[in-house]
């Protein structure tokens, strides 16, 4: 530590700190245009310059480290005409269309001008007249308001690792672009939109269209998928204009992806449904909801009066804790049925469940922090920038500051992959073996492996490409880290053996000793933004809310202590129980808030046919669905944009939803649904505001307290630092002692060697095996009604590699058939050396053509959990000559 | 000018060459004087190949592409007539030859002729001042050039190509 002197105030700071650094710890604002917090100084704006009282020199204080003593003036009258100096040079070429330009009222630049004064210039000036680059449909370059920061390129590089954009020619004529003059082709994760100092970059979706002063801000949480990014959504007469994000705020600290910055115009499209309509003579016919709810409550009074589990319901994972738990408790209390399944469940609980019975709690073990302090991090099947954008982010500081190992084990390539130390190929089907060989390897002892331990490491090994060195290295690595953590992700818990697979990575992780510290553990990757927060809340049939054993008498007990009434639930089950209760005609009413089950399945299963049967189905969503052709009600549901609540991030933070905009049309929440229908039927679980609901959740499961990340930086109006204060909260992740304890007495279980996993058949036939992912661009099926996101990707292709497409001749976006005995389908080929051989990619979210139908009609279920999951088929592939 | 298609690049060449330099901190700029050595220029196709067999930045070796003016982005001439018009050969009539080339082959500084067997490239200085004016052809240097002399270079270069050309 040394001490310094800013402005005459005392600070002492750390020897390797900047004088800038020092400058936020005094609490002075130093201001900078191409200084980042997040990334490695630049020093090449010269505008952060600060005077040494002693040596009387100038030097850019975010570039220059301390001494002790060291005397520092950040205004004397000397930096005050460094400043000025410096931007009359930055003005020179700069056009001055404040005016007309989308960043004046919010530019650093023009912030900066105002204060020194800089408006004459003793220089001849010459305004730069470059025509803007407008080729992207997302970002307007223009080159002429540029101060060459470099900020943008950096994070693209630095932060992002995408290496869009570049500096392109020298000297006065150098411009930021993509290269070779072509249209930007990358993430549009928008950061270098949100980090430039001036109007240099612009968002092409909203130029022109507003005034930075006249627009509302309001701070919320993305829901799209689990990272949980703190984003402004701001608005103008209760229209959407923009959404940014505050450098430092949140588990995201200021970086969003192209989803959660650019996907909001869905919502304020003529599409959205905004009123409810109920189904008359075969059509649906809007209504009125003084009218729908009694109709729908007597409709379920009907039903649910023969019986216990006659109704059930599906929850989607993108509505807030407070919904989650009306829903569930509508359910249990109410429809008096234990059938309840959530999007939350189709794959994420195949890992959810094991690690729930192991650690005894789904507070992750390891936050994003952890990864920075992880020297290997294994990843496993799964795909973090598009499935978690920020955890992606993570990962890749890891390995670019904190020089993390990381193995990658999967079949294809993805944006990251690039950057693993070792990319440990696995054909598809061989991942659960993988992990079961992988955990065997290190947690059996030499006395108790199990028999079959060889044979499975050699059919790895042959069957599946797995490359033996790389195989041995990555052993070798994790037995010799002393900190390490793996991420499992969509692929990983789709696989018919997941659960499994998960409980063989909870033995090996317990068998590291990768528990008890920091920087270790096991993340894995929910698929949509509050799927923790919907399990915890029990919208699943194995849970009540906390978790608790849905059969447990004990558990009822308590909750029927906290509801003041008997529960009176069946069995209960999920998708797999639905279906098959109203096959049976057990089930009789299915409601379903903002889940369509008919996205899940193949049109070669009966699944249609099945959901015939039923007396009453109602569907609350956003949008006309396919579900609503067979809906007797379809019930308009209010956005995430509309909200308020609370929603659980991959890291355990419990973070606000605050409304931007007011419900649109007469849309409700899914909670205010529920509870109108159980006032409606004399139930006395009475309408009581999201904020009520939320006091309820936090006093009955206190450490669910809502808690966010405490930022380490946070930037001013020039760019200045300021020193974040840290907030008291409650911890976000799972205590590492109670976890440890219990991973100790499952780890009995693990002594004996666990059965092998089997490697998986996957269904159909033909050559090649044919892989729905998730794209970077969508989320779900409601992406593809946002007009923003669909310039990014607007429809199905086809990823094939290189090679085979050499082979077969067949070159880029020409169209090829892929078929089985299930379907066909045409897809424009992409080609990429990212996946193997014989494995076609293909986004799973577009509704045309029908992918779903290569799919086998029987139903695929995987893990113990019977989790719904379409993740992979056998096809042929022709080239359409 | 002429503006005639883009060389279609040998990916074996690409590929040897990517081999032979690995993926190292600088090795971007002996990449391109390769290229261009090969193809008198650096196609766009090229760095489309290099960038996904080394995986550097399409972004960064455009940078590096424009930052150097020894790099061009367009084809050019099979003969590049690179006069110098430094402080030497200018104060000895650099700018009659460069005036002469432009007359005879109707071309302008930068440019190529439509048979794409000249291009005209004025430069700064060959460093060969003692030999002013002078200009320089692939490798070979040419001193105290005149308009005439120039002129004769240029036929000199035209039935070169011409015996080159022809079938032996």
């Amino acid at each position: 530590m040394v001490k310094v002197f800013v402005n005459g105030v005392e600070v002492e700071v750390d020897a390797t700190s900047t004088i800038l650094k020092a400058a936020e710890k005094a609490g002075v604002a130093i201001p900078t245009f191409c200084y980042h917090p997040r990334m490695d100084p630049a020093g090449s704006c010269r505008i952060c310059a600060v005077e040494l009282e002693d040596s009387k020199r100038v030097v850019m204080s975010c570039v220059t480290p301390v001494a002790e003593g060291m005397r520092i003036l950040t205004e004397s009258a000397k930096v005050a005409d460094a400043r000025k100096t410096n931007l009359e040079l930055l003005l020179l070429h700069h056009p001055l269309d404040c005016p007309v330009c989308d960043c004046g009222g919010e530019c650093p630049l023009q912030n900066m001008s105002f204060a020194y004064g800089a408006s004459d210039s003793r220089f001849e000036s010459h305004r730069n007249d470059e025509v803007e680059d407008l080729k992207s449909d997302v970002l307007v370059f223009n080159s002429n308001r540029c101060i060459l920061c470099g900020k943008c390129v950096r994070i693209c590089d630095e932060v992002q690792d995408v290496h869009a954009i570049g500096f392109i020619n020298r000297g006065f004529d150098t411009v930021i672009g993509p290269p070779l003059g072509k249209k930007l082709d990358c993430e549009f994760c928008g950061d270098c939109l949100e980090v430039c100092p001036t109007g240099a970059i612009t968002d092409k979706f909203v130029r022109y269209q507003y005034r930075p002063w006249q627009l509302e801000k309001t701070k919320t949480t993305c829901t799209y998928c689990a990272s949980g990014c703190q984003m402004n959504v701001e608005t103008e007469k209760e229209a959407i204009i923009r959404v940014t994000s505050s450098e430092g705020e949140g588990p995201n600290e200021g970086s969003i992806c192209a989803i959660g910055r650019f996907g909001f115009s869905h919502v304020q499209s003529t599409e959205r449904l905004d009123k409810p309509y109920a189904r008359s003579f075969s059509r649906l016919v809007p209504t009125e909801w003084d009218s729908v709810i009694p109709e729908i409550a007597e409709r379920i009074r009907k039903i649910a009066g023969t019986g216990p589990d006659r109704i059930a319901t599906l929850v989607s994972p993108r509505i807030t804790l407070e919904d989650a738990y009306l829903i569930q408790g509508f359910t249990r209390r109410v429809l008096r049925s234990n059938f309840i399944d959530s999007g939350a469940r189709y794959g994420f609980m195949n890992a959810a469940f094991p690690i729930a019975r192991a650690t005894g709690t789904l507070r992750p073990m390891v936050d994003h922090q952890d990864l920075l302090k992880a020297k290997v991090i294994l990843v496993i099947g799964a795909d973090p920038t598009a499935e978690s954008n920020i955890t992606g982010l993570f990962l890749k500081r890891a390995i670019r500051k904190e020089k993390a190992r990381m193995y990658y084990v999967g079949s294809e390539s993805v944006s990251i992959t690039a950057r693993a130390k070792e990319h440990i190929r696995v054909l598809p089907g061989g991942e659960g073996l993988f992990a079961w060989v992988l955990s065997e390897e290190i947690a059996g002892e030499e006395s108790s492996r199990h028999p079959e331990f060889l044979a499975k490491k050699e059919d790895l090994f042959k069957s599946f490409n797995v490359d033996p060195q790389a195989y041995t290295k990555l052993v070798q690595d994790l037995r010799e880290s002393p900190t390490g953590v793996i991420i499992t992700g969509r692929v990983f818990h789709r696989i018919q053996s997941a659960s499994d697979a998960m409980e063989s990575l909870l033995r090996m992780t317990n068998a590291l000793g990768w528990v008890e510290k920091e920087g270790c553990g096991i993340l894995p990757l929910p698929e949509v933004g509050n799927d923790l927060g919907v399990l915890m809340m029990g919208a699943t049939h194995e849970w009540l809310p906390g978790l608790l054993d849905s059969q447990d008498p004990e558990n009822k007990k308590k909750w029927e202590a906290t509801w003041g009434e008997p529960l009176s639930y069946g069995k209960g089950g999920g998708l797999k129980e639905i279906l098959e209760g109203i096959k049976s005609g057990a089930i009789k009413g299915l409601i379903s808030f903002g889940e369509n089950p008919l996205t899940h399945f193949s049109p070669n299963s009966e699944v249609r046919e099945i959901l015939s049967k039923l007396d009453l189905l109602v569907s609350v969503d956003l949008f006309q669905t396919s579900l609503s052709d067979q809906a007797h009600f379809l019930l308009p549901a209010a956005s995430s944009y509309e909200r308020s609540g609370h929603v659980v991030s991959v890291e355990g933070f419990v973070q606000a939803l605050n409304p931007a905009m007011t419900y649109w049309g007469e849309s409700l929440t899914d909670g205010e649904i529920v509870s109108r229908l159980a006032e409606c039927m004399g139930v006395p679980f009475a309408t009581r505001s999201t904020g009520e609901v939320s006091k309820e959740i936090f006093t009955l499961m206190p450490d669910l307290s809502p808690s966010t990340r405490n930022g380490d930086h946070f930037m001013g109006p020039t760019g200045n630092l300021i020193l974040p204060t840290i907030v008291n909260q409650p911890p976000h992740k799972a205590d590492r002692k109670t976890v440890m304890k219990r991973m100790a007495s499952r780890a009995e279980n693990w002594k004996s060697a666990i059965t092998p996993i089997q490697p998986e058949i996957i269904s159909g036939e033909g050559d090649f095996v044919f892989a729905l992912n998730k794209s970077l661009f969508h989320s779900g099926k409601m992406t593809l009604l946002d007009p923003s996101l669909m310039k990014m990707e607007s429809s199905a292709f086809v990823r094939i590699n290189r090679q085979t497409a050499k082979k077969l001749k067949i070159k880029k976006n020409e169209n090829v058939l892929i078929e089985n005995s299930y379907g066909s389908c045409i897809l424009p080929v992409e080609l990429t050396s990212g996946v193997t051989e014989n494995e076609l990619q293909v986004p799973y979210h577009f509704d045309s053509p029908d992918l779903m139908g290569l799919f086998p009609g029987e139903i695929n279920y995987s893990g113990t959990c019977s989790t719904v999951t379409m993740l992979r088929t056998r096809v042929t592939l022709k080239k359409i000559e | 000018m002429s503006q005639t298609k883009h060389i279609e690049v040998d990916q074996d060449f690409i590929e040897n060459l990517c081999d032979e330099f690995g993926n190292r901190e600088g090795t971007v700029v002996q990449i391109l004087q390769r290229i261009q050595e090969k193809y008198g220029y650096v196609p766009a196709d090229a760095l489309d190949m290099i960038g996904e067999y080394l995986e550097i930045p399409k972004s960064k070796m455009y940078g590096v592409l424009t930052f150097y003016s020894q790099f061009y982005r367009e084809p050019r001439g099979k003969y590049v007539l690179k006069i110098c018009v430094g402080t030497a050969c200018h104060v000895r009539g650099a700018g009659l030859l460069v005036d002469k080339v432009k007359e005879e082959l109707k071309i302008e500084p930068g440019e190529n002729t439509e048979d794409m067997l000249f291009t005209l490239e004025p430069v700064s200085c060959l460093g060969s001042c003692a030999l002013a004016p002078m200009a320089m052809v692939t490798d070979t240097a040419y001193g105290k050039l005149s308009p005439d002399k120039m002129l004769g270079l240029i036929k000199d270069l035209e039935s070169e190509h011409l015996s080159a050309s022809e079938p032996a």
